[in-house]
């Protein structure tokens, strides 16, 4: 259960790295709304300044760095320890790329992506003679 | 357990011996259960899990003053989270709810779990009851539980000299 919870980044470790704190993919719940996507990432310990969103030739990808632990203290059990957090999304044209918008509360990276004039629902009147 | 089990009289040699056929068939069943559902589940016919419920990752820090105890509750604010001493242990408790907000919408996939929670955390060694502080930033509830000075003086640094 831990396990579907955080997991180790999969991608990303057979990829070299220059440090020595793991990267984890953060859970993800994503809403769809008449007129927009919601993607929710839990990322609880990043701290706001570390949070980076990027949009890219289709890739949508958040990164976080959360805060080191405190160095006057050892760990004596450890279901979690400090990383990253990295996961990329590919869009697709769907999304109006220019219009995203991030937020961050309470551990959890909002992001709304609103869907292109084209790709939203839209109720056809029908005439009557 | 048999009916006559739950009458105070029938209770005793009698019951006994009745609830001992009773649960070899009982096992049985229940083995029985198992191997189909392993069967099933092997096929993907059956989820893995039903959906599995939050449950808070916890850390537990020593300094040489105090204990920290830090729980993962993304998603959740400081007024859906109890916490609670009783005796040596910590109790962390709480229920995560779905925001009103992605409930309105349609959602089309999911990984974050929900509902309530309950994490209990022996600790090593006494606390200063009086002095825990606990703090919730960015998703992360910190407790921090400030040893005794018994506690402390029980804890000496021996150091090793050279001949």
């Amino acid at each position: 259960m831990k396990d579907l919870q955080k997991q180790t980044a999969k991608t990303p470790a057979t990829v070299e790295r220059t440090h020595a704190w793991p990267t984890f993919v953060p859970a993800v719940d994503i809403v769809e709304h008449k007129d927009a996507f919601e993607l929710h990432a839990d990322i609880p310990g990043a701290d706001p300044g570390s949070i980076n969103v990027n949009f890219e030739q289709g890739v949508l990808t958040i990164h976080a760095g959360r805060a080191v632990a405190a160095a006057d203290a050892d760990t004596i059990y450890a279901e979690f320890e400090p990383g990253e957090y990295e996961r990329s999304f590919t869009v697709s044209d769907q999304i109006d790329a220019g219009k995203i918008a991030a937020h961050y509360r309470n551990g959890v990276l909002v992001l709304t992506l609103p869907k292109v004039e084209a790709a939203k629902p839209k109720k056809i009147a029908v005439t009557v003679n | 357990m048999a009916f006559t089990d739950l009458i105070p009289w029938k209770r005793g040699t009698q019951a006994l011996a009745k609830s001992s056929p009773d649960n070899v068939f009982a096992a049985l069943q229940r083995e029985m259960n198992s191997l189909f559902d392993e069967f099933w589940r092997s096929w993907g016919a059956l989820p893995a899990t039903p959906r599995a419920a939050f449950s808070p990752s916890i850390t537990v820090d020593e300094s040489a003053k105090d204990y920290r105890v830090s729980a993962e509750l993304p998603g959740l604010s400081e007024k859906d989270i109890k916490v609670e001493l009783t005796g040596n242990t910590l109790m962390i408790t709480g229920e995560k709810k779905e925001e009103r907000e992605e409930k309105r919408g349609t959602t089309v996939y999911t990984e974050r779990s929900y509902g309530a929670f309950a994490r209990a955390v022996p600790l090593p060694g006494a606390v200063d009851r009086n002095k825990v502080k606990a703090q919730f930033k960015h998703g992360v509830l910190t407790v921090t539980l400030p040893k005794t000075a018994e506690a402390k003086a029980a804890h000496k640094q021996i150091t090793v000299k050279a001949e």
